[in-house]
């Protein structure tokens, strides 16, 4: 394993992400409850950030705002300069379940992804393939989705986001429904993945392991309403051991800030 | 708009009702065809009035009750007799299975051979036709209980009384509920069935009497009729369902 | 364990047993209760004669085209009324209202209207498979999960797109359950039909002429044929459903 150029990739110069005072309301039983409050924030291009945070302080809820789910918001989300406007192809997301459509083979699944790009059938199928055998699912082309287990699953949805070569990959708790140790295998796969692919990732996370093991930045947020309440560069490159002794003083340091010792 | 909005449901009624009228008023088929709805009206509250729709009413639903009850009873208890006992699988279940492919309407020509054309015939239809949905559900009912309730039952040394009261009956009834109404609903068509073919009094009577002597006002009334029975029963016991199912997350 | 497989049969030999020996009991008894080999006799004149084969062919035509007119209608009513909101508000009041009244309920009327012939047979027998057709159409739209919508969304899909690879396969599940319940109404109201319009051929009418007839034994022949022929047309159709739906985890 050979260490990789920290913390930017000198080839990647799409993908910067900008976001300047980003506050969202939602209305409960008629009242207004803010989720999102003035959200600032700065993404280089190649960047991997993790945003950690418990449950209901709006990371989700970011996440659909950058992917373009949900337009209805106050402050600006720029992607390269350009203002994003609903959903697009230049960024991915991976959902927590795996939302593959199940009447489709896992191959249709991900080639589906490219139905509305022009090029040559073979070319299609060559990206499919490619893909399949980068997240390691070669074999299994031909299987439906309840034919895969949840780890697999997961892997094949994040071939889907990736087989458009996305500027962005947007991660929204992508391994929060595996089990333990499926969930640290595909860390080090996500790793792998991304020093391969060189797109910027958000991933959204309430895990502080998987945050430290994999962010270049480790955004941590508050709840009620959702504010950033630190930014973390984790200057470390990758790919790392998970025991370094560096994620271990940021492990306790960010446990004692969230859970409070 | 709030206001509205459930008044716009009411739109097409009330456009076809409109159509009806005109078409009717405008003389394009003859009257023994198509009959205003003013006289539809008309024929419902002369009917009342002379007590001869609430007669056939009860003849057809005191036969309902009689059948429904008996068929549905035995259905029940057959029902989980079924999930209960191997032994009364083995030796019952192929035949339930085979007889209950047989829809009930056919076999109202056998019925009739068998059992004459009395009440008697319509009694036993209706029950046959409650038994098999009822049977089926109860059966299912009970062996979708799951066995972890009974090991927290066990655990807790419940009595079985509570046992039965408490976790197995609620666990249960919603799905046998849902047998009955189903059983229920087709109980009902069953019946008018049968008295449109063979009867001197009911719903179904009145309707083939009118049909016979081109009183095509009395059929509609004695359909609408019909629809409106079928309607409130299963209305009826779809808020029972709900009610005793509302622990279920639907 | 064959010992297990033939106590199944222990009840109806005896049922059958006990129909014998009703049928030996005097002139009442045999009336009602014909013996096995008159019912034997029966079946092979009635499939000599090709009388059952006419009259069960009569039967299984107007269902299976009822059956498709019902599906045709039901997937495009269901499906106006699930996508487009106005047509819904219009449709639905007068669908529910209708649907109320029995199937056969309708037969008298519809005899009124259109006489005793083959057309309302037809009409009354489309109508008793457009309804399932049209509620599972309608409540399958609803199913579609909101996941795969926003999924779809995020793949940049056209609507026709989305309509053609999302909407229309998770839909296919759900429409497959409507055919089967359409298949058994039609088949129930196409023989019920005949009961009551029995002029022409049927098993329904063959049936009714039979009871006029105090012929038990060719009733028997009838509904036996009724069941075996329902059994069979829905056993060939959960065949084909499951096959267009391999994608889908087997319960």
């Amino acid at each position: 394993m050979n260490a990789i150029a920290h913390p930017l990739h000198p080839s990647v110069d799409t993908g910067a992400l900008t976001i300047c005072g980003l506050s969202k309301t939602y209305a409960l039983k008629g009242r207004p409850v803010k989720v999102l409050k003035d959200i600032d924030l700065n993404i280089r291009p190649g960047e991997f950030v993790s945003i950690l945070g418990a449950s209901g302080c709006g990371k989700s809820t970011l996440l659909r705002l950058i992917v373009g789910l949900d337009q209805d918001y106050q402050g600006q989300i720029l992607l390269d300069q350009q203002p994003v406007r609903g959903p697009g192809l230049e960024r991915g997301i991976v959902f927590q379940d795996h939302r593959l459509f199940p009447w489709m083979t896992l191959q249709q699944n991900i080639a589906l992804a490219l139905k509305n790009h022009v090029m040559p059938a073979a070319q299609k199928d060559r990206l499919v393939a490619e893909h399949i055998d980068l997240v390691g699912l070669r074999g299994f082309e031909l299987a439906y989705p309840h034919q895969l287990s949840g780890g697999m699953a997961q892997r094949a949805a994040i071939a889907r986001a990736l087989v458009n070569k996305p500027k962005v990959l947007l991660l929204d708790e992508p391994l929060g429904a595996l089990d333990a140790l499926t969930r640290v295998r595909l860390q080090q796969e996500l790793q792998r993945i991304w020093i391969q692919e060189r797109c910027t990732v958000i991933m959204v996370t309430h895990d502080i392991d998987e945050a430290l093991y994999l962010g270049d930045r480790v955004i941590v947020m508050d709840a009620n309403p959702g504010t950033i309440r630190e930014d973390l560069p984790i200057d470390l490159p990758h790919p790392r051991e998970r025991d370094s002794a560096l994620l271990q003083g940021y492990k306790q340091r960010l446990l004692g800030e969230l859970v409070g010792h | 708009m709030r206001l509205l909005s459930p008044l716009s449901w009411l739109i097409s009624p009330l456009a076809l009702l409109t159509l009806w009228a005109l078409v009717a008023k405008a003389g394009l088929f003859p009257v023994n065809l198509l009959v205003p709805p003013l006289e539809v009206w008309h024929s419902f509250a002369e009917l009342l009035a002379t007590g001869e729709l609430q007669e056939h009413l009860s003849g057809s639903l005191s036969r309902l009750a009689l059948g429904f009850a008996g068929g549905s009873l035995a259905g029940l208890a057959f029902g989980t007799a079924l999930a209960l006992s191997k032994t009364l699988e083995a030796y019952c279940a192929p035949l339930f299975h085979t007889l209950r492919q047989i829809p009930s309407i056919a076999l109202i020509p056998m019925f009739v051979l068998l059992f004459g054309v009395d009440e008697t015939f319509k009694v036993v239809i209706v029950a046959k036709t409650a038994f098999f949905p009822v049977a089926l559900a109860t059966c299912e009912g009970v062996r979708a209980i799951p066995r972890s309730h009974f090991e927290v039952a066990a655990v807790y040394r419940l009595r079985w009384t509570t046992l039965v009261g408490r976790i197995a009956l609620p666990a249960a009834v919603p799905a046998i509920v849902t047998g009955v109404r189903v059983a229920l609903t087709r109980a009902w068509v069953v019946l008018v069935a049968c008295e449109l073919l063979a009867a001197d009094s009911g719903l179904g009577q009145m309707i083939e009497m009118a049909r016979q002597m081109l009183r095509i006002d009395v059929v509609m009334v004695g359909v609408v009729v019909t629809g409106v029975i079928g309607f409130t029963l299963d209305f009826g016991l779809r808020r029972l369902e709900r009610r005793l199912s509302n622990w279920q997350s639907r | 364990m064959k010992v297990r497989d033939m106590r199944g049969l222990v009840l109806p030999l005896l049922m059958v047993g006990a129909w014998e020996y009703a049928s030996r009991q005097g002139a009442a008894g045999a009336y009602a209760f014909v013996p096995l080999a008159q019912v034997a006799s029966a079946m092979a004149e009635l499939l000599g004669s090709g009388e059952l084969l006419i009259n069960l062919w009569a039967s299984l035509t107007r269902t299976c085209t009822g059956l498709g007119v019902g599906i045709v209608g039901g997937i495009g009513l269901g499906a106006l009324m699930a996508l487009c909101g106005p047509a819904n508000r219009l449709i639905a009041p007068l669908f529910h209202a209708l649907r109320q009244v029995p199937m056969l309920g309708w037969i008298p009327l519809i005899a009124l209207w259109l006489g005793n012939g083959e057309s309302a047979k037809l009409l009354i027998v489309s109508l008793a498979a457009l309804y399932p057709m049209v509620l599972n159409t309608f409540e399958s739209r609803r199913q579609v999960e909101g996941q795969h919508r926003e999924a779809a969304q995020v793949l940049m899909l056209s609507r026709w797109q989305q309509l053609r690879l999302i909407l229309l396969p998770a839909a296919v599940p759900g429409i497959a359950a409507g055919v089967l319940q359409a298949l058994a109404f039609a088949w129930v109201t196409s023989v019920g039909s005949e009961l009551f319009l029995s002029s022409g051929a049927g098993l329904g009418s063959l049936m009714m002429n039979a009871e006029a007839a105090a012929r038990m034994e060719i009733i028997i022949v009838c509904v036996l044929c009724i069941g075996l022929s329902g059994y069979l047309m829905s056993w060939l159709c959960t065949l084909l459903s499951r096959r267009l739906l391999r994608w889908r985890p087997n319960r």
